[in-house]
């Protein structure tokens, strides 16, 4: 199925649930079939873990950029190689490189199917990566994984981005796979992305999956479109967080989480 | 063209009025244009040579009016040529927005949203900019730079930054140029070693092609006894997709010279530098 028009319906409101803005069609139906156990109310237009405050964004706000959901599949990838590689001639000669000269004849093909793997996130839901590995589990302390290299491509320069995400979640009795937090990493960061919203995408991921009692997530990344050309500064780094729940509302919490992530 | 003229007492003698003429004729057939242009600058001629006669002592020099006028008619013409090499630019400019709008839209994502609005834009101009060493050529930087110096010892300079796009992927490799010579009497400016990294690192690249091009670009202008270029590099195209390798860097180097044949030479490289 290839990519829907713009101008649909607004997942969010379609079924008053965050996780219509992540996932396609098998998550309207999930959506039906809660569990139980869990605490989301299905009236309840936000994430028990994510705050209101008037000074900070609430999350669903995170996806206005993406006013619809869409994944991309197997086939369409290779149904769009071709006008991908063609594009990627057509910059060669304007660059006044000769297309055809040994080291380059195949390089449109290379260059598209890498474009295509730094985007896979598109091809990606949560759904499809946490489905199983979601635990009962009577732990109460924090929880981190650090040092998650990540690899992005900045949306407005389309050159890479990379660094490092830190993990750390308080559970409320439900635990998570710890390779499933880097997946979650990758799912988002395989992306055209800005690293306030990467940042974003992540947390609420997390506090969507696991209705945890808080979450932080911090990224530390260098922007090669900084770096490479511009400003060309050469060792910075930027720096975003998100704390929602008690990480935000407790400062010793979060003095604990970054701390430990220093460490 | 700069001619001074002195005035001398008594205004100018017919013979030096004569000798004036004859030196501006070819100067002014330049100017005119036409099929009449003889009997123009003839023209133009004679009414100089009235002016001259009032304008000898003045503060103006006839000639320095005289290459002024030829000079904003050059450089007309070089506005002309500049235009058009400007709208050839713009125009290349343009096919590859249209590439990376075409690129976008086949990745899947929605073109008019506003984070990509202008990303067409922005990314062929950073393209542009990643290959500008296709415009620059090592002449034109060396030129002024190189000096008579009697040293016969080894000049290193070490971790020059250098930014690069690997051929095969279009993705960046970045690292650290090490760059060592021994003068043969002649030496050149420091930045400039920096500068040729800098013209052949921005291009499309391999970084065994690359380091050769620094050596032997160094080797060419300066001649010196021994070049050595060694760089290490992190390629994204590894780390970021494909085998994602995120530790792993590519060190290549090239000796020529005394570098190559002497491996004492080589050894006191090597300490100076890694």
């Amino acid at each position: 199925m290839r990519r829907r028009t713009a101008g649909t319906a607004d997942p969010v409101l379609f079924n008053g649930h965050l996780t219509g803005r992540f996932d396609s069609g098998p998550c309207v139906r999930r959506s039906a079939e809660a569990p139980a156990t869990g605490t989301v109310r299905r009236s309840d237009p936000q994430p028990p873990g994510a705050e209101v405050d008037p000074h900070r964004p609430a999350a669903s706000s995170v996806m206005e950029s993406w006013r619809e959901e869409r994944t991309r599949s197997v086939e369409d990838n290779e149904m769009s190689l071709p006008a991908i590689a063609a594009a990627y001639t057509t910059i060669l000669r304007g660059l006044g490189e000769d297309p055809q000269r040994q080291g380059l004849l195949k390089t449109p093909w290379r260059a598209a199917t890498a474009m295509q793997f730094f985007t896979k996130g598109y091809q990606e839901t949560i759904i499809d990566v946490l489905n199983d590995a979601i635990f009962d589990e009577d732990h109460d302390e924090m929880v981190i994984v650090k040092d998650i290299d990540m690899f992005s491509m900045c949306e407005h320069h389309l050159v890479p981005i990379f660094g490092r995400v830190h993990i750390g979640y308080l559970p409320n009795k439900r635990v998570l796979g710890l390779s499933k937090l880097a997946r979650i990493v990758e799912i988002y960061s395989r992306r055209l992305q800005v690293q306030e919203r990467l940042t974003k995408q992540i947390a609420v991921a997390i506090t969507e999956a696991l209705q945890p009692t808080g979450v932080g997530v911090v990224i530390e990344a260098t922007h090669m479109c900084m770096v490479m050309r511009g400003v060309q500064k050469m060792n910075s780094k930027t720096v975003t967080s998100t704390m929602l729940g008690v990480f935000r509302e407790d400062p010793k919490t979060r003095d604990e989480f970054l701390r430990l992530i220093r460490s | 063209m700069n001619c001074v003229f002195t005035a001398s007492p008594g205004g100018p003698s017919l013979a030096f009025k004569t000798t004036v003429i004859a030196t501006l004729r070819p100067l002014i057939e330049q100017i005119t244009t036409g099929e009449d242009h003889h009997s123009s600058s003839d023209c133009i001629l004679q009414r100089l040579s009235q002016k001259a006669t009032k304008e000898m002592n003045g503060n103006m020099p006839m000639v320095t009016k005289l290459s002024k006028c030829i000079e904003s008619k050059q450089s007309a013409a070089c506005k002309e040529e500049k235009n058009s090499k400007e709208a050839a630019e713009s125009n290349k400019l343009v096919c590859i927005e249209k590439a990376y709008s075409t690129i976008l839209r086949e990745l899947g994502e929605i073109t008019e949203r506003e984070g990509l609005l202008r990303t067409p834009l922005r990314a062929a101009k950073a393209m542009q900019f990643f290959t500008k060493g296709y415009q620059e050529t090592v002449q034109d930087i060396l030129n002024d730079a190189i000096f008579d110096e009697n040293h016969d010892e080894v000049v290193v300079v070490k971790d020059i930054d250098l930014f690069s796009l690997c051929e095969h992927h279009l993705v960046p490799f970045f690292g650290k140029a090490h760059i060592a010579y021994i003068p043969n009497k002649k030496v050149v400016g420091l930045s400039k070693l920096a500068r040729i990294v800098e013209i052949f690192s921005r291009r499309l690249q391999v970084q065994e092609r690359l380091t050769k091009q620094i050596a032997v670009a160094i080797n060419e202008a300066l001649e010196p006894l021994g070049v050595v270029v060694v760089i290490e590099a992190a390629h994204m195209c590894m780390v970021m997709r494909g085998v994602q390798k995120m530790n792993a860097k590519t060190v290549t180097s090239v000796m020529l010279g005394v570098f190559q044949s002497d491996p004492k030479t080589r050894k006191e490289f090597l300490t100076l530098t890694l």
